[in-house]
């Protein structure tokens, strides 16, 4: 019973561990001194005030936003034929087809952007928005390839034989058969998709400039030279964005992974 | 198979082609550059042998595995127990979503941010030198920031719930009947735990660790913030070479050499846990 004692105390320091930065932040972005305080000296929400009156954070939001639901969507179109392909028939270099659309979640984000300012260069596809799309869409779609998989089980298939067997046809069977199935994967796989573009820097960074810039590439270029109440806010502001993410994806596929199943 | 091959080159096509033109070729043109030589053309390994033979380079390396390795083996230490909570000890069910919750969130945040946190955190007027001094553990502040120190601090916290996340399901799925099976037979409970937990638990351990090592060693932006610009990483000189030196011929030499060394390490975990595993 003491160790159950000694393993609570720690989960819960560790948990606190967790939370720590992210409190001083959403703290130091409320403080009324002019310098990044925490504990705040005072509180105030004119931090909040002077990003959303500056249309350089702005228009990085946008930016980043646009972005992220850009690469989700063309993820999710390129991920969900695969996964039916990979899940359903047999073809010549399946495992190095699967492992192709895999890889790129073991591998290091900045040697991938690298990888494309340089073959982009060659093409013209550098410092602009699609230069940025491109990379992001191969970073998101191994996310929903991932979740999607695994839904398309045996028993599912056999679902699909019956719809085909009673006269219906493949889109048919897609949309009335087989998509509910896979829907919540879809679902989950799209909002990591979604937050995994929205919050990179290594692949982006290669790719923006001073007029087209994504908020978190914009943050570490401030970050790096000058701290001040300013980005704390527009910190706290992407903090508030994840937590919304989060409440979003545990009230559609909900989070409750780590119970047992007994 | 009953389909007919234009359904499979229907569904694999576009999937295909956008992988090989904006992931394979890409990656192979930094492979070929790398081995070109930037004056002359013509094929060479001098990119390679000016990062292999250099003592500088050697202890870039070095550092950056340490920094690997040691956030690998804290994030194990301080994972395993929070997820045995997670799974074992919490009942409440709403507790435990909040708990996920908290854990996903750093997750689902920025690496900028939450390096952002530590150096507010980590500064020599920060929180932990305050209530160190405060404590009267420590008389002057520890320089944390532009220290391996620092830098460690902020890449366990940005690896952990990989960590919590894939050992808590490995948890999740041990078969109570095994662990009461053991008891019964006269097994204390610490006994249980290591002959008979903990080894179906490892396919977690490795799969986190695993995840963790391959983003700590290729990490750049929480070594480039907390480092101040006086701890060198691989990341880090790769970046140079593409952002600002744009010598893509020893940049790609460098690029190559952090994912090989990255692929290396990954095999041999992956290794080591199968071996383990018989």
């Amino acid at each position: 019973m003491a160790i159950r004692f000694l393993i609570r105390v720690l989960a819960i320091m560790t948990l606190a561990y967790l939370m720590l930065p992210l409190i001083v932040i959403i703290g130091a972005s409320l403080t009324t001194s002019e310098f990044l305080a925490f504990p705040p000296q005072g509180l105030t929400l004119r931090w909040y005030e002077v990003v959303v009156l500056d249309p350089t954070y702005v228009d990085s939001f946008v930016t980043s936003a646009i972005l992220a639901m850009l690469a989700t969507l063309v993820a999710v179109a390129l991920a969900v034929p695969a996964a039916l392909a990979i899940a359903r028939h047999d073809f010549p270099g399946k495992a190095a087809f699967s492992s192709l659309l895999l890889s790129p979640l073991v591998l290091p984000h900045l040697v991938l952007g690298a990888a494309l300012l340089q073959f982009g260069s060659s093409i013209g596809l550098v410092r602009n928005f699609s230069a940025l799309l491109v990379g992001h869409v191969v970073i998101v779609t191994p996310f929903v390839l991932r979740t999607v998989l695994p839904l398309l089980s045996r028993e599912q298939q056999t679902l699909e034989e019956a719809s085909r067997d009673l006269g219906a046809d493949a889109f048919t069977t897609f949309f009335l058969v087989t998509l509910p199935q896979i829907r919540s994967g879809i679902i989950s796989g799209a909002i990591f998709a979604f937050i995994t573009s929205f919050i990179n820097v290594e692949l982006s960074i290669f790719n923006t400039t001073a007029s087209l810039n994504t908020i978190p590439v914009q943050l570490f270029n401030y970050v790096q030279y000058s701290v001040d109440p300013t980005i704390a806010a527009v910190s706290a502001a992407t903090i508030l964005a994840a937590v919304v993410a989060i409440i979003v994806l545990d009230l559609t596929v909900g989070l409750d992974f780590l119970s047992e199943n007994e | 198979m009953t389909a007919s091959r234009s359904v499979i080159l229907g569904l694999v096509a576009l999937p295909l082609v956008y992988f090989t033109a904006f992931f394979l070729v890409p990656l192979m043109t930094v492979f070929v550059a790398s081995l070109t030589d930037a004056q002359q053309g013509g094929m060479t390994f001098s990119n390679y042998a000016r990062i292999l033979l250099d003592e500088y380079h050697w202890s870039v390396i070095a550092v950056t595995f340490r920094l690997g390795i040691l956030t690998t083996l804290i994030c194990i230490v301080l994972g395993y127990p929070l997820a045995w909570y997670l799974v074992r000890i919490v009942k409440w069910r709403t507790w435990r979503r909040i708990c996920v919750i908290l854990l996903v969130l750093p997750l689902f945040t920025s690496n900028i941010v939450r390096s952002f946190g530590w150096m507010v955190l980590l500064g020599r007027n920060g929180l932990v030198n305050e209530t160190l001094q405060a404590g009267g553990l420590i008389e002057r502040p520890i320089r944390f920031l532009g220290t391996e120190t620092g830098i460690l601090i902020g890449l366990v916290y940005i690896l952990l719930p990989f960590v919590v996340l894939t050992i808590g399901n490995a948890l999740a799925k041990v078969d109570h009947s095994l662990e009461q099976a053991s008891a019964d037979l006269g097994a204390s409970s610490a006994s249980t735990f290591w002959h008979v937990t903990f080894p179906l638990s490892i396919p977690g351990v490795v799969s986190g660790s695993i995840i963790v090592f391959a983003l700590a060693v290729s990490a750049y932006v929480t070594p480039a913030l907390l480092s101040g610009g006086r701890v060198t990483v691989l990341a880090v000189l790769v970046f140079q070479q593409y952002s600002s030196v744009f010598n893509f011929h020893y940049g790609g030499a460098l690029a190559i050499t952090l994912l090989v060394f990255t692929l290396l390490m990954i095999a041999i975990a992956s290794l080591v846990s199968r071996l383990g595993a018989r």
